[in-house]
């Protein structure tokens, strides 16, 4: 997997992001077209710039380098600006893990002034979460955030692997937000939002991010796990600009064909 | 049908906007020098180039997730002019790459070209 920085970031700005289509255009002389897709030929590609790195940072990044032999093997990226969470404005996607007594409510009105939050409600005796769970690596630093607000007193539970923590929810919107590590040795994290017994509250933004703190939110669709991404390039240089500061930039692929 | 991502201002652009007319003629030209020209197209196209600054993190994802949801310069969505606020209801973007750079925390950078298909 690509390696943390021990700020718990993946990245510094400035971070550049390519998406790449391909499209089968045939134009007519009138000017009018015919499109096909190649959805299979999609690519994105990060250029993470790094500055200020010490010596121990570019000796991790170089040796992971080594490790794939530069464009080799495939790894892990996560997106170090995007939404880990598939689906973010839509939990009725099979990708989300729902309680069987949830029941959900599309089109609330969210705090950003649009309608996609949700109205969750629990009709179940018992707790019950919705989740997501993702390859990603277990040792990286994940911040799960969301807004929630209930129209009755009751609490909210976030779940990071086997971590949680409960906070008090009333009325009005509040973002929560849960950091820690995935479980040792495990091969996928799970990001939960539990909801007590009964309880019904109102859900918007969720978030999981490859970092300590929560940014601003982003909708998602596809999530930000790119398994099988590969250095662009096959050489690595790097510049030291002082004592204990290094510089150097990273190109990292993903192709949807592979 | 889908429509362009407007910004958190209700905004659809930025200074600087670039706004183009393209007409779509034929020409036949005549050994004598003389030539016949006709139209090809019933009137003419528009294209705008949306150059966007200073977006926050939330803005970028829109908009990356718009250029997804099309496919690049596959999809078709309605297009609302920022000039005179008509309606352009078959548009598609000009091209199959999007560039997306965060210089800083909200201060995210793109550009799209979006112009009008011919029908």
């Amino acid at each position: 997997m690509y390696p943390q920085l021990p700020t718990g970031a993946l990245s510094q700005f400035p971070l550049r992001k390519r998406r790449l289509a391909r499209t089968v255009v045939n134009t007519m002389a009138d000017g009018s077209t015919i499109k096909l897709p190649d959805v299979a030929a999609q690519t994105t590609e990060w250029q993470l710039q790094y500055t200020g790195l010490s010596d121990a940072e570019l000796a991790t990044l170089q040796q992971f380098f080594a490790s794939m032999e530069g464009s080799l093997n495939g790894f892990t990226f996560l997106d170090p600006n995007g939404n880990l969470l598939a689906w973010s404005d839509d939990p009725s996607q099979v990708e989300w893990q729902k309680g069987s007594f949830l029941t959900l409510t599309g089109g609330v009105a969210d705090p950003v002034g649009g309608t996609s939050a949700w109205t969750v409600a629990n009709t179940g005796a018992g707790a019950q979460s919705l989740a997501q769970t993702l390859n990603a690596p277990s040792v990286y630093v994940y911040c799960l955030s969301v807004y929630a607000q209930a129209a009755q007193p009751t609490t909210i539970t976030l779940q990071l692997a086997s971590l949680s923590i409960a906070r008090p929810l009333r009325t009005g919107w509040n973002r929560f937000t849960i950091t820690g590590t995935g479980d040792a040795e495990a091969t996928s994290v799970t990001f939960g939002i539990e909801l007590p017994a009964g309880s019904a509250i109102t859900l918007y933004g969720p978030q999981a991010e490859p970092q300590e703190s929560a940014s601003a939110y982003k909708s998602s669709t596809t999530g930000g796990v790119y398994e099988n991404a590969h250095f662009r390039d096959d050489a690595f240089s790097y510049t030291s600009t002082g004592v204990n500061r290094n510089s150097t930039t990273v190109n990292i692929v993903y192709a949807n064909n592979l | 049908m889908a429509t362009f991502p407007k910004l958190k201002t209700n905004a659809v652009a930025q200074y600087p906007a670039t706004r183009a007319l393209r007409y779509q003629n034929q020409l036949v030209r005549f050994l004598d020098g003389s030539d016949q020209r006709y139209r090809d197209a019933s009137g003419p196209l528009h294209r705008w180039i949306i150059r966007l600054n200073e977006l926050d993190e939330g803005e970028q994802a829109a908009m990356e997730g718009f250029f997804l949801s099309n496919q690049g310069q596959f999809g078709n969505f309605a297009f609302l002019d920022p000039w005179d606020g008509t309606s352009y209801p078959s548009c598609s973007l000009s091209s199959d790459q999007l560039d997306l750079t965060a210089v800083g925390e909200m201060q995210g950078q793109t550009s799209l070209t979006v112009v009008e298909n011919q029908t």
